[in-house]
Formats: structure tokens, sequence, C-alpha cells
């Protein structure tokens, strides 16, 4: 027993010391919160202790500091830090502390912090993806600050406003844009006698005759997708003006002309043997990055993904997206985009919307994360800069950025409400059925019975 | 005078048994039985996030009609019916298996098969999530060998994508099974065994009539863990099949506990809903626990 | 005599695949913790030569010490609080077993049957209530109770002998001297046992301290697992080396104290 525990004691005061000992990383900001920690002790409960320390803390004014919170380190979380760079240069005294959290559990920890009503521990910033958007506002009013004075807001994409807005009040910053495209590799298509023109505001009918051609020529399959992922119809959805329900909130899944054809045309792609079937992130992408399948349509931010392998420089390309085959459907969609919001409990609400202020209606800023992480911002000004004109060699020269802000501004404007997840939790429940030859108008007459059981 | 004296010692020995229990006593009180009355209570109400409304039995008849309800008790029964059998089943023929004397590498079997255990449970949903991908190993391994002709799509077909799920949790819990099994076995008397063989009984006879009623406390024990368990999954199926805890869940694979945790975090959060849903697993699970202990007869004690 | 080589033979292989699909998957985190993110996805099974790269890759995306001394010190503070906590209670309830005490073991045991999930807010709440998020005792706090625990500390108690206990009384000693110089010496294997089982399940706790810890750099190694996973582009072949460090520390004290750990489970049996 006693050679146990000394075992363990010398265990702990090892680690401890190398706890204690560990290098201040240079992409984590200097915390004060490190000494706390080290006061902590594994084998006494020294719980009044740290209660002090905690609320020293919490009470102290220190100059200012600023905690964000938001996902993925190669894209989000590095175009924070750069931000914090550029203005830790002019405002050295404001300490900003940016949290890496994967989005699923940032989105448990905000709904815990908020439902909850404490506001101790909740960041200064915050990332929230813009389909959940309506979904924080509305759950938990009071909770964000109210923005519309501090930013001009017209300069923001029409779209991405909208969705913030609640009771006339804008309460974030526009941030990325998921404008869609259709990438695609032009040796492929080439090889099956297409050219760009030929892709150039087709429909989605078009685009899966193109596709069955391209795989019976060259073998490869044109596209690859997760039967179970309902990414591609909301693109298709929202680029026909359309949503899974209207802009009072009413479900419109059963009597949804868009939506029926945009699940026609998925339930024909997916039995098509020009797509490849796929499962996860990973494999999706892995089809594209080993050459196996020719095109992907879907956000602009897969181009980070797409340029990943190196060796395909010069054989991709990006066209509109592809349209449905009803009245105002346009060649332009969106996939996904997120923005930052502040909370309200925030001490510093003024040091932080002075932050985002500096950075995200800063056009040269906008240039620098499209040019180091593929970012395409929701700042109209930033779209005639630079590196917007950019002629991009890994996709043959063509200007994609340019393309892409141009197709931002066609989105057509939309409000996901409050129950996006719940929509395609239902519709997919009954795809399976859909896939197996069922009758559409019934599949979507059970979703939205699904539906309504879930909104309460 | 004599019944004074025994409740005196009865409250000695009350007291003294109290204070041991007491740190133990007062955490419970405080981080279990708290909690639970407040989510009971929290079942009373409905609404979005933080603004509610009371609604008495509201949730509780809102529960009936509830289609998405009805797909994750199916799937959890589902889940439940087979792969607890399955993995009791197994543990138990490994235990006896290496509950030989005879046996050789018997500390390196049982090491290898109890690791699994060991791991926590993000990492080895990443690592099955990567091995039963259309292109893992898994497939490769079994086109390679001629098992099957087309990939089986693990993680994403109704059907396979529940035993991809059952395989997971097989794999995780066996080896722990297997050591109460083992150390059961190793209480059981080898007498026995060496008088029912004098008798003439046959090993099969021997395990039916002898090990099994023997160890039936054991298997008592671990049958209702495993029943809580299974009756509470939630961790493997979003990590494995559920596209993580940001996209929709896979309806072929939606658990209560999971169907829970959509109605806190991924959907419009009602939070009243929630905990009566949660409540739900409670009743079944308690129903679940007696009928074993009908079916076994005595108190676990 | 064929049929007995040909049980033998049976038996073995029946092992043999258990044994193999057990330990599989860890070799499959070791190979890929040496290839790149791509060759994983790809289902590349041979070893490749990426291990280095991918822990420089690791180290410059987390602080890895830090996180590593962050969930060492909550998962060997709780485990030895909880087998304190734990194995109190579990002598108390067997060794004075009463008509009242039984009746409260029967309850405790009951709120196993309750899903976290219905108490994670309520809980989240009261240590916001007190201002006592963010550290590693809110953590450790809710489950040193753990009704698994004090029940497997009770079933092995039954295996202890009486007589040390009355022969102690006689000797002069109290009741709390006994538990600790008579009680726990003898019960080495179980505190063994209950001691990895405890590690184990601090180490690898998620959930909690998903919602508990606040600050950056009071994460665990597990939280960070997490997180890197769940990027846009996940690198497999860093996600894999950390998987590797986060479950070294659990193998090896699972190996350390084998022995020990199958005498403990054997007590909790009787």
């Amino acid at each position: 027993m006693k050679k146990i525990f000394t075992l363990l004691l010398v265990l702990t005061m090892v680690l401890s010391l190398a706890a204690c000992g560990s290098k201040k990383d240079t992409t984590d900001a200097d915390t004060t919160d490190a000494t706390t920690t080290d006061t902590e002790t594994t084998d006494t409960e020294t719980k009044d202790a740290d209660t002090t320390d905690e609320t020293v803390e919490a009470t102290d004014g220190e100059a200012s500091k600023i905690t964000i919170w938001a996902w993925d380190p190669n894209f989000n979380i590095a175009i924070m830090e750069a931000a914090k760079e550029i203005y830790a240069k002019d405002n050295p005294d404001v300490e900003i502390e940016i949290v890496d959290y994967a989005k699923g559990d940032l989105e448990q920890k905000l709904h815990t912090m908020l439902a909850s009503g404490m506001t101790d521990g909740l960041p200064d910033i915050v990332l929230i993806e813009d389909y959940n958007s309506q979904k924080y506002l509305q759950s938990y009013p009071g909770s964000f600050a109210d923005l519309t004075d501090k930013f001009d807001y017209t300069e923001f994409a029409d779209y991405k406003v909208g969705l913030m807005t609640l009771d006339s009040k804008i309460y974030g910053v526009p941030f990325d844009s998921g404008v869609s495209g259709l990438f695609y590799r032009s040796d492929y298509l080439e090889e099956a006698g297409y050219s760009a023109s030929d892709l150039e505001n087709i429909t989605w009918d078009q685009f899966i005759e193109i596709g069955e051609k391209v795989f019976e020529v060259t073998g490869h399959q044109m596209m690859a997708t997760d039967p179970n992922d309902g990414g591609l119809m909301r693109i298709m959805l929202n680029g026909a003006g359309s949503w899974y329900f209207d802009a009072d909130g009413n479900a419109t899944i059963a009597n949804n002309e868009a939506l029926a054809e945009a699940v026609r045309v998925y339930r024909d792609m997916v039995n098509s043997p020009m797509t490849k079937i796929t499962s996860g992130w990973g494999e999706w992408v892995g089809a594209i990055n080993s050459g196996e399948v020719a095109s992907i349509t879907t956000g602009v931010w897969i181009t980070g993904s797409v340029k990943a392998e190196a060796s395909q420089k010069g054989l991709w390309a990006v066209a509109p997206t592809p349209k449905l085959t009803v009245s105002g459907a346009v060649n332009a969609s969106n996939l996904g985009g997120s923005s930052w919001y502040v909370l309200s409990s925030s001490e510093n609400v003024d040091t932080a919307v002075d932050f985002l202020n500096k950075n995200f209606t800063n056009s040269d800023f906008y240039q620098q994360i499209l040019v180091d992480r593929g970012a395409v911002g929701s700042y109209l000004p930033a779209a005639s800069g630079d590196a917007y004109a950019n002629e991009d060699e890994f996709f043959g020269g063509q200007v994609v950025f340019g393309d892409f802000a141009k197709w931002m501004d066609e989105i057509p404007s939309l409000n996901y409400g409050l129950f996006t997840y719940e929509a395609d939790s239902a519709i997919l429940s009954v795809m399976p059925g859909v896939y197996e030859g069922g009758s559409i108008e019934e599949a979507m007459m059970a979703a939205e019975e699904q539906v309504k059981n879930l909104i309460n | 005078m004599k019944s004074i004296f025994i409740s005196k010692k009865e409250r000695r020995k009350a007291l003294v048994g109290g204070s041991f229990v007491a740190i133990a006593f007062v955490l419970a009180c405080v981080f279990a039985i708290y909690p639970i009355i407040n989510s009971l209570i929290l079942s009373t109400t409905s609404g979005r996030g933080v603004v509610t409304e009371f609604v008495g039995l509201g949730n509780v008849k809102r529960i009936f009609n509830d289609t998405v309800f009805k797909t994750a008790l199916k799937n959890t029964f589902i889940f439940f019916v087979f792969q607890v059998p399955i993995m009791l089943t197994l543990a138990l023929f490994i235990a006896s298996l290496l509950n030989d004397r005879t046996l050789k590498f018997k500390g390196l079997y049982r090491t290898a098969i109890f690791l699994p255990c060991v791991t926590s449970l993000v990492a080895y949903s990443i690592l099955f999530k990567s091995m039963f991908s259309s292109d893992g190993i898994v497939n490769q391994l079994l086109l390679f060998t001629g098992m099957i002709d087309v990939p089986i799509a693990w993680l994403r077909d109704a059907f396979w994508a529940k035993v991809t799920v059952v395989i997971a949790i097989t794999w995780r819990w066996t080896g722990y099974n297997m050591i109460f099994y083992l150390a059961g076995l190793q209480n059981i008397d080898p007498c026995i065994y060496e008088a029912s063989e004098i008798d003439g009984a046959s090993k099969t006879k021997q395990f039916f009539a002898i090990t099994i009623p023997l160890l039936k406390p054991v298997i008592l024990f671990t049958s209702i863990m495993s029943t809580i368990g299974t009756l509470q999954l939630f961790d493997e199926v979003v990590n494995l099949t559920g596209g993580g805890a940001s996209s929709p869940s896979l309806n072929a694979t939606l658990t209560l506990t999971q169907y829970i945790f959509d109605l806190s975090f991924k959907f419009v959060p009602n939070f009243g809903y929630a905990a009566t849903v949660s409540y739900v697993i409670v009743f079944f699970t308690a129903i679940l626990a007696i009928l074993q202990f009908r079916v076994a007869g005595d108190d676990r004690g | 005599m064929i049929v007995v080589k040909l049980r033998s033979f049976v038996r073995y292989s029946f092992l043999n695949i258990a044994a193999f699909v057990s330990i599989f998957p860890f070799v499959w985190m070791i190979i890929g913790a040496t290839n790149s993110a791509t060759d994983i996805t790809r289902g590349k099974f041979t070893l490749g030569t990426e291990l280095i790269n991918n822990f420089k890759m690791l180290n410059e995306m987390v602080d890895l010490p830090r996180l590593f001394g962050n969930s060492a010190k909550i998962a060997l503070g709780g485990m030895v609080l909880q087998l304190f906590v734990a194995s109190l209670a579990g002598y108390g309830f067997e060794i004075y077993r009463n008509k009242i005490s039984e009746k409260v073991y029967t309850v405790l045991l009951l709120t196993m049957m309750v899903p976290f999930a219905a108490l994670m807010i309520p809980l989240f709440k009261l240590f916001a209530g007190f201002n006592m998020l963010d550290n590693y005792i809110a953590v450790i706090l809710p489950t040193l109770a753990m009704p698994f625990m004090i029940f497997f500390f009770r079933q092995n108690t039954k295996t202890f002998p009486i007589e040390l206990l009355q022969a102690a009384r006689v000797d002069g000693l109290n009741e709390f001297q006994i538990f600790f110089r008579i009680y726990m010496p003898t019960m080495k294997a179980t505190y063994a046992a209950a001691g990895i089982l405890s590690f184990m399940t601090f180490w690898n706790s998620y959930l909690w301290p998903l919602i508990v810890i606040q600050s950056d750099d009071k994460q665990t190694l597990t939280l960070a697992i997490s997180s890197l996973s769940s990027a846009y582009f996940p690198e497999y072949g860093v996600i894999m080396v950390a998987i590797v460090i986060a479950t070294a520390p659990t193998l090896l004290i699972f190996f350390l104290l084998q022995k020990y750990f199958v005498a403990g489970m054997l007590g909790s049996i009787k």
C-alpha cells in the first residue's frame, strides 16, 4: 500500500512540475490563469483557495481582456489570430485570448451556459453558424449585444444581415460566406468533350447528364456525396429562393415545389452511377484529392481542401452553381457560413466592438485572409481588392474569388429561421424511402409531420 | 431492559456507520439527488431556451405522439436486445476458456482482451470511424479475402450502421465483463467439477448445470450494468454514426439519449421536454432491472 | 486424442481471434500515427515516416505538456479522492449494516439509472451559482460519490475477515483507526483494481469537463483530441499521435497493476 501511494505521490509531483514548466505556447494568448492552475494541488481540497483566486480573476478589471471562442484551427482560429496580431500593434494593452473548440462542443457549452443564466465564463466574442443564429437569438433573448448602430451594415451582403436581425435590431458581424460554386476538373471535363462555357448557368438535370457522360468517357465519377447529408439539397433549395420555412416560420416542406424538385434531383444523383457514395468529411474530400472524382459543388470554404492536393494544380476550374428547374431559381447559392456575435454579458463590449471593427470592416484584412486561408468574407467593399482580382494558377488562371464575390451578390436572401436542424433531420429520415423509389410527395408530408412534432 | 440495550447498540452502530458514509452521502445528495429533483421539475416546463412556461404533464402527452421519439425508442431497444446478450455470452465464453489451468499465455490473452476497455471514448470512435469507412481497412480486408464483392457502407446504411455500433460496443466492453466472469469462475471450487466428472457429467452439462447457476449473481450484476449502459447509449452513436455533435443524427441509430442531446443542443433547445425523455429512460431501466431480478430469482444484496 | 487436439486447436484459435480483434485498433492507431492525413483516409496500412512530423505539428497546434499535465491532475486527484470517499462509504455500508443504511444504499444505486444528460444542466447551474466553474474541483466533485465505486468497495469488503476486525477492537483501536490501519493495507488489491477503474474514468472523461472547463489553459487531452478531430480538414496523423499519447498512461497503469487488478476484481464477486 505504501509503495503504491508513494508511487502515486511521486507521479503527481512529477506531472505537476511538468505542467508548471510547460512552455508558453506562442499561439496561445498569455494569460494570468497560468499561475492559478499551478497553485492547485492534487491531494488536498483547496476549494477555498481556488474560489478566492477565481473571484479575484473575475472582478479584477485588468487592462481590457477579450475572450473569443471559435472552431477550426486552420480557418476561423487562424483568421482570428491574424486579426489579433493586427490589433495588438495599435492596442498593446488589450489582452486577447482565442479558444479553440470542436464546433459541436462549442455549441453545447454555449447552450449550457446561456440556459443556466450564468454569465461568468462566457466569452466576449463567439462564432455562430448562420443556420443557428436565430435559434440563439430567440432562445436566449438579451444575451447578445445589439450592434445596430455600431457598424455600417449596408457594407455587408444583404443575406447575411437578414439572418442576424431580430425585431429590427442587428446582432452580429457577418463573417465568412458559404457562397457556393461548382468546382470541377477541367481536364476530365475536356476529355468528355465539355468546355467551361458548357457549365455556365446550367440546371441540375443538365449537370446529371454531363456527369453521366463524363463517367462514361473518362471512367471518373462526376461527384461524391453522402446520402445522409443534406448539404447539397440545401444548396439547391437556397438557390431557388426557397427554404424549409416561409418568412413567417411556417413549415413549407410538404407543398414546396422547389424542395420536391431538390429531393427528386438529389435522389437521381444518389442513384446514378456517376455519383460516388461516401460517408463523412474525410472520405468526401479524399475523393477529390485522390483524383477519383471530377467535381464537388459546395461552399467556397472547400477551396483550401481542394488546393491541398498540390499535384492537381492547373487542373481545376469553378463554374456557377447549377440551378433547379423552378421559376425564380438562380445560379448562385450558399452553404454554411458563420458570423461573430458579442455577448451582452461581456465586460468589454466596446473593446470587442472596436476589435471587430478594426479588422472586419477593413478591406485589406479581407485580402489577407483570402490569400492565406481562402476565406471569402461578406464585406462588399473587399471584393474590389487586389486579392479578389488575382488569377489563380491552381484554377487555370481563373479569377476565382472575383467570380465568387460576384455570385455572392446574387444569392437569394432568406431567413433560415430557427428550425433548420429539425427540418434537416426530418427530411433525412424519409430520404431512404425516396431513394428506393417511394413517392416524394408522401415522404415530404411525413417529413413535415415530423418537423411539426419537433417544433414546440 | 434487554430491548433498550439492543437499541442503544444498534444506534451506536448506525452512528459510526453513518460517519463513514457521511461524505459520500452528502456528495450524492448534492450532486445526484438534487439535480434529479431539479430536472424532474424542469420536465414540467416547455419552451425555447430560457423562454419557458409551465405545462405540467404536457410533455408526457407530447411523447406519445412524437414519431422521432418512437424511432429512438425502437432503436434503443434493438441495441439492447442484440448487444447485451451477444456481449455477455461472448464474455462468459471467453472467461470459461481462460479459466483453464492448462491454458498457455493466459495472462496475455486476458490482457489483450481487456485492453479495449482502457481507451477513451473519443479516441476509439475516431479509430473505428476511420477503420469502418467505405475505403477503410475493414472493407479492404474483407475485399482482399474475397468475403465481399462490394464495400459495405458500415457507417451509412441503416442496417450496417446498427451492426457497426454493436460491434464497437462489444469490442469495448466484452473484456470488462469477461474479467468479472473470470473472477467469479475462479471462485468456484474445482472439487465440485471433479465430483460431477466422477458422476459422468460432460463438460457441456457441467457448464450449464454447475457453472451458470453458481455464477448467477455475477451474471445478474453484469446484465443490469449492461442494461443501464445500453439504454443510455449515446457516445458511440454520436461519434461513430451520428455525424458528430453538430450535424443531423443518423436516424437509423438514433438513441433516446441522443435524442435528448439533440433536443438540448442541436434543435431549438427545449430542456423541459428533454428532461421528460430522460425519465422515460429511467422508467424502462427500472422495469428491465426488476424483470431481470425476477428472472434470476434472488435478490442481489 | 484427435478430439482433444481439435478442441485445443479450436480453443486457441478462438482466443487468438479475440485477442487479434481486441488489439487490432491499437495497431491501427500506431500505424496511423506514422502516416500523413491523406494516407490515412486512403486506408494505408503500412508504417510511414511521418511520425516526427506529426508530433511536431501536434506540438505546434496544442500545448501538449500542459494538456497532459491537466489530464493527469484531474485523473490522479480524482482517483485518490474517489478511492478515499468510496472505500469509506463501501466499508461503512457493509460493516455497519442496518435497516436505514440499506435503504440509503439502494437509493444511491438507483441514481445510476438516471442518464447524465438529465443532470447536466442542473449540475452546471449549481456550480455556476457558487462561482465554482473552471477549476478542477468542479470537474472531480460530482463523480466522487460514484455509486458503482461504492458498490465495488462494499462487495469487496465482504471478503474482509471479521476476525481481524474483532481482534482490533479487542486491542482497543477505535473504528476509524481500524479502517486506516487494518482495512486499507489488507485490501491492497481492491484499491489497486478500483484505482485503475477510477483513473480511467477521470482520464477519459469528456462531457462534464467540456462543460465546466472554460479557460484554454485548463483543457484536458481528451477535449483537445475532440477539437482537433472536428476541424474542416482534420489532421488525422496528428490526431493519431495525440491518441497514442492519451492512451499510453492508462495502458501503462494497467500493465503495472495488472496482478492486483484481477485479484481486486476477484474480491468483488464473493
